[in-house]
């Protein structure tokens, strides 16, 4: 829905004729903000603990793990604190969530959060996929977790095993077309339609925020193959059989397609039929 | 007074006479509506035969019917010759339904328009008049229906021979109830067979314990579920995965420690100490509500919220209903780790599954 | 012997009068043929109902020769192949095959599947075209009761023929539906399992639904329409006042020629925009609900639109329980209130409402004239009140959806329904009942004084004044004429709208040409007025 937006939003801006002035300068200004409370904060405690930093290095970092550092101490240490610790209510400790949580996170741009809400949302990612898995790498390095594997997500993946998984562990929340629910209190599943084999694959594994995790335990690399199948080729790749598929948001729009063009259209008919001619 | 029949001499200036050659088939149109008190008061044909618009309205719907023609040729064509079968890999022609659609109702719409034109356009405007005489009967034939239906009754001696009636009546009821008989007994089915409203596929079977299995039939072991997941159980018994046993699936989570620690202290004040195992919990999947799976885990905020009304049930706290229609929490699984490892029940529900009833105690 | 010459010219005529001999059909006949109709576009729209029956008809047959009603388990070994190797119920497995291995038979379905929605919502269009008006006053009380059991039993029809795909959206609402008959009290568990045979789903219930789905429901709607219809004919539509209009009287057109073709013009219509939405909009698409299996479940669930109302006073319902402490102790549970307490209110009243009307006014007359709404506001700000009803719970019904893509909070939603259902109706009343009131002022004052021309007039003193158009001729003394009477039809209310009677719909759809010349042809020959009735139409002078 977020990614609609966005899409729809940069959709009227080009017909302007402008830039996406008022988002990107948002997001510019929130960068610039987010950067001089990061220097600040990071100066500030450069003073006061200027040996203990070196000390913390200890495990010494890769060249993508320390490219990933600074990145990190650019944009996240605000809410994520120093070496990922976290900061009361502010953002959790990233301690053990491993690359594939910074993975889904950060590449569907939900991190760095635009303002604390009640969920994060789908964004244009800030960072390429490299600075992503640099920064991923970090976190790995810094804690562990799961990771998402590399290569092929989807090889030799059965699209029907696939489908009776997702509609037992994903559908519920998802929705049978993929494109997402309603969960309590201004919380929702995202539609998966904008998610990329990485991301579903980096999500099930990670569980991020409400979502429950699925780990290989559970469902298998193999099995998560072919849930992502699925998804990008069945609901996703083919077409719908039958027309318009009405958004796929179940008997909801149906019930309106058939007021606001079978009962419209009749009506237009009765009057023409009965009109004075 | 007029009559139903309404019979022209009585009304009209004169008879018509239907034989006189002088008359025109119009003419004798107007004198049968005449005949059923109908007056034509206006008849205006609204185009001049062989003028430029009754050529043009002529052309108009010739064009429609032909278009039908073409479209319901399009339909066939379409229908038998267009590659229409799913495929693995390339999927269902995606045009296959619509092009059948747009021709099928591009054919019945021109024939529509073409008749509706062709009655609207080319044929008179009329006005006419009908009487609606819907006056109720005469009082003398109101009379004469009531003598007849009372005559019948004195006829039969209703009154007079009262065994009659009572006999009649006596002997129709068994009747009556024989044809309700065997619809009410063949359908009847007792609930309570079996005590089928109160067990569940994880009542052990011959004192042993029903294992916890996946929807493929795999047991399941602690390590299975991460921390913050979610599994669909079933009863490891014959036909537990599926619909025999509608009531039985059943969600197992690994909660979080501190979430774990709420749902113990939860458990032992409602006396199910012992119902957890470790950090995981099982409970039913079926709403107390309606029946739905209530399967929408939030592992945040440990809710369970249900898809069809939207009952949200709180984990940590005996899955007790916190908002929406639901009035009744989630019956808990007791479950543990037989010495294979695996999960089993360590018994049935405790309590009853799904949709409230009558008699549930 | 001479053999007779056979005529063939001659033939129809002959045939003709045997038939007559045989079945004496010529008066009955002459006295269809000559039916008169009144003709207005708001009495087309119960035709569209009838029609979409048709279409269900037929398009239902062809449904019957590929479906299977059975719940025998199968596995799927079809074209569609992300199913292929899952197993199913027959009756899924063969509504999977009408949907893509019978060629045509996908069409087929979503025809079906739209002309049932259309079905239903041109009934409801229909009644509210009907309450309205005050078409349901004596003599149609019993039409109007028919009508409302025909909603009720397309309800019926609508819900078994959602439930026979055996998909998972349509196993979980089977699965409410047994949770509400459950929720009856003392009789609940023995009626569910009586119906499901069994404890739910049972193996029997998708062939139970299918013979009322395909033969009870249908019997019963086609005996019902029939009513309907045959009392409509006898007892002669009603009628829009207007000139020569009296309660005595139907003004309109002959049954033959013009209005028959107009009736099978708009059959054709009614079926191709069926077949247009069957082919263009793709409905339940049940192959990605997989087969109903107890455990799984897809986000917004919902039932077809005409049942959405019950799912959403479901989901508004607090969660209140009346728990019974006799014995073992019982329970009335709170899905009982909303979806069969509140339903059988809803049947009870939509019954009763003529007559309470009629109690209510004191009026035992015939009505054969239509009422505008606004001549009578209490009984329109009533329907007003009764659709927002309607329209509250439906949305309530589909709140997670909306929930979900306008961003919302569900938990807000569900508070929203739950106010606004307290709220909403109370206020439609009121605004209804204002707004008929300024409507009805309004026409007075039109009638009164004239049209708004939208020229301003300076006065000599310096005011400013809108000069009116008077409708009536004046009567010279200040320039109006004398206010006219309201007769219960529309008053022009714009000056491109005098003398015209009906809603200026004409020049819509084609431009307004020359009216033809006067009408010359022979075997069409101008109507004269018999002299002994120079005025038209007032039904009295017959008598």
């Amino acid at each position: 829905m977020t990614s609609d937006n966005d899409r729809r939003r940069g959709l009227l801006a080009r017909l302007r004729g402008r830039p996406v002035a008022r988002s990107r300068g948002r997001r510019r200004l929130g960068a610039a903000v987010r950067l001089t409370a990061a220097l600040m904060l990071a100066g500030g405690a450069y003073t006061v603990f200027a040996p203990g930093v070196q000390a913390q290095d200890n495990p010494p970092l890769s060249a993508a793990a320390n490219e990933g550092k600074a990145l990190f101490d650019v944009s996240c240490v605000t809410c994520h604190g120093r070496n990922a610790q976290g900061v009361e209510g502010r953002g959790p400790s990233l301690i053990g969530v491993g690359s594939a949580s910074v993975e889904f996170q950060v590449s569907s741009g939900r991190m760095p959060m635009a303002r604390q809400e009640a969920q994060a949302q789908r964004k244009p990612p800030q960072f390429t996929d490299e600075q992503v898995r640099q920064l991923g790498q970090y976190i790995q390095e810094l804690g562990g977790g799961p990771q998402v594997p590399q290569g092929n997500l989807r090889e030799g993946a059965n699209i029907s095993t696939g489908g009776e998984l997702f509609r037992i562990n994903c559908s519920q929340c998802h929705a049978f077309g993929a494109g997402g629910g309603a969960l309590s209190s201004g919380k929702f599943a995202p539609s998966l339609k904008p998610a990329s084999d990485r991301q579903i694959y980096a999500a099930m594994l990670s569980g991020p925020q409400n979502m429950p995790v699925f780990g290989d335990n559970q469902i298998t690399p193999e099995q998560k193959a072919d849930i992502i199948a699925y998804i990008q080729e069945n609901l996703k790749g083919t077409q719908d059989q039958g027309g318009f598929n009405l958004g796929r948001y179940g008997p909801s729009t149906e019930g309106l397609a058939i007021f606001l063009v079978g009962i419209v259209a009749l009506v237009f008919t009765t009057l023409w039929i009965a009109g004075k001619s | 007074m007029s009559t139903h029949t309404g019979h022209p001499a009585q009304q009209g200036p004169e008879p018509l006479d239907l034989n006189d050659p002088r008359l025109s088939r119009f003419d004798i149109v107007q004198e049968g509506a005449r005949r059923d008190d109908i007056e034509i008061v206006h008849y205006e044909p609204q185009v001049v035969a062989g003028s430029k618009a009754e050529r043009r309205l002529t052309r108009t719907v010739a064009m429609m019917f032909l278009l039908t023609g073409a479209a319901a040729t399009a339909f066939l064509i379409i229908y038998i010759w267009w590659p229409w079968r799913w495929e693995a890999g390339r999927g269902g022609d995606k045009w296959y339904t619509p092009l059948l659609g747009l021709t099928l109702g591009v054919a019945l719409l021109g024939i529509g328009f073409g008749i509706l034109t062709w009655g609207k356009k080319l044929l008179a405007k009329e006005v006419s008049i009908q009487d609606r005489h819907d006056q109720p009967g005469s009082p003398e034939d109101r009379r004469i229906a009531g003598e007849t239906l009372l005559y019948m009754a004195d006829e039969l001696g209703v009154k007079r021979r009262p065994l009659l009636g009572a006999s009649l009546l006596a002997g129709l009821l068994p009747v009556g109830a024989v044809a309700a008989a065997p619809l009410v007994g063949g359908l009847i089915s007792n609930p309570h067979k079996n005590n089928q409203m109160f067990t569940t596929g994880f009542q052990p079977q011959d004192g042993k314990k029903i294992r916890l299995v996946r929807e493929d039939g795999r047991p399941i072991r602690p390590a299975d579920i991460s921390a913050g997941g979610q599994l669909t159980v079933f009863p490891g018994i014959d036909g537990g995965v599926s619909n025999k046993h509608a009531d039985s699936p059943t969600l197992l989570i690994h909660l979080r420690e501190d979430d774990a620690q709420k749902s113990r202290a939860a458990n032992q004040r409602k006396g199910h100490g012992d119902y957890m195992w470790g950090n995981y919990v099982a409970f039913s999947k079926i709403c107390t509500h309606a029946g739905c799976p209530a399967s929408l885990y939030e592992q945040q905020t440990n809710r369970l919220l249900c898809p069809c009304h939207q009952s949200q049930f709180l984990i940590t706290d005996n899955a007790k209903p916190v908002f929406g229609p639901a009035n009744r929490p989630l019956p808990q699984l007791p479950i543990e780790v037989d010495e294979e490892g695996f999960f089993v029940a360590k018994s049935d529900y405790t309590e009853t599954i799904g949709p409230d009833f009558w008699e549930r105690p | 012997m001479k053999r007779r010459k056979f005529e063939v010219a001659a033939l129809p005529a002959k045939t003709a009068g045997a038939l007559d001999d045989r079945f004496q059909a010529a008066t009955p006949l002459r006295k269809v043929l000559n039916k008169v109709f009144p003709d207005h576009w708001s009495f087309l729209l119960g035709e569209i109902a009838l029609f979409s029956f048709i279409v269900l008809l037929l398009t239902g047959t062809f449904l019957t020769f590929f479906f299977e009603p059975a719940m025998t388990e199968v596995v799927y070994n079809g074209s569609y192949a992300p199913l292929r190797g899952t197993p199913m119920s027959a009756a899924y497995a063969s509504s999977l095959d009408l949907s893509f291995d019978v060629r045509g038979g996908l069409i087929m379905r979503q025809m079906h599947h739209w002309a049932a929605l259309l079905f239903m919502a041109s009934i409801v269009v229909h009644m509210l075209r009907v309450f309205f008006t005050g078409a349901f006053r004596k003599p149609r009380e019993t039409n109007w009761i028919i009508g409302s059991l025909l909603f009720w039993v397309g309800f019926l029809a609508g819900f078994t023929g959602y439930s026979l795909p055996d998909d998972g959206l349509s196993g979980t609402g089977l699965r409410i539906a047994s949770g509400i008959m459950l929720s009856i009290p003392v009789i609940g568990s023995w009626l569910t399992s009586s119906i499901f045979g069994g404890e739910f789903p049972g193996t029997i219930i998708i062939s139970r639904f299918f013979i009322a789905h395909v033969l009870l429901i249908p019997a019963l709607l086609l005996a019902l329409i029939s009513v309907h219809l045959g009392l409509v004919f006898k007892q002669k539509h009603t009628q829009w006042p207007g000139p020569g209009r009296t309660n005595e009287n139907v003004v309109g057109e002959r049954f033959f020629p013009r209005y028959v073709l107009k009736q099978g013009g708009f059959f054709m219509v009614v079926f191709g925009v069926i077949a247009l939405m069957g082919g263009l909009f793709q409905i339940n698409p049940i192959w990605y609900f997989g087969p109903y299996e107890a455990w799984v479940v897809s986000a917004a669930s919902q039932p077809d639109w005409y049942v959405m109302f019950l799912d959403g006073s479901t989901r508004l319902m607090p969660a209140w329980e009346i728990s019974i402490p006799i014995g073992d102790g019982y329970v009335i549970p709170p899905l009982f209130w909303p979806t069969v307490v509140l339903p059988g209110i809803l049947v009870g009243l939509s019954l009763m409402y003529p007559f309470l009307e009629a109690r209510r006014l004191k009026d035992y007359k015939h009505h054969n004239l239509l009422q505008r709404p606004r001549d009578v506001p209490a009984r329109t700000a009533a329907g007003a009140m009764a659709v927002a009803f309607f329209i509250v719970l439906t949305l309530s019904g589909g709140n997670d959806v909306i929930a979900d893509k306008f961003h919302i909070s569900l938990n807000a939603m569900t508070w929203a329904g739950r106010i606004g259902l307290l709220v909403v109706p109370p206020l439609a009343y009121y605004l209804t009942y204002r707004i008929c009131l300024g409507l009805q002022q309004h026409d007075r004052e039109v009638l009164a004084h004239g049209v708004e021309t939208g020229i301003i007039k300076r006065l000599p003193d310096g005011r400013f004044v809108e000069v009116h158009q008077p409708l009536s001729a004046a009567d010279g003394h200040d320039g109006h004429g004398p206010a006219l009477d309201y007769v219960g039809w529309v008053v022009p209310k714009k000056m491109n709208r005098l003398g015209a009677l009906g809603p200026a719909i004409r020049g819509f759809f084609y431009p307004i040409e020359k009216p033809a010349e006067a009408p010359v042809s022979p075997g069409h020959p101008p109507v004269e007025p018999r002299p002994e009735r120079e005025e038209i139409g007032s039904g009295e002078s017959r008598r």
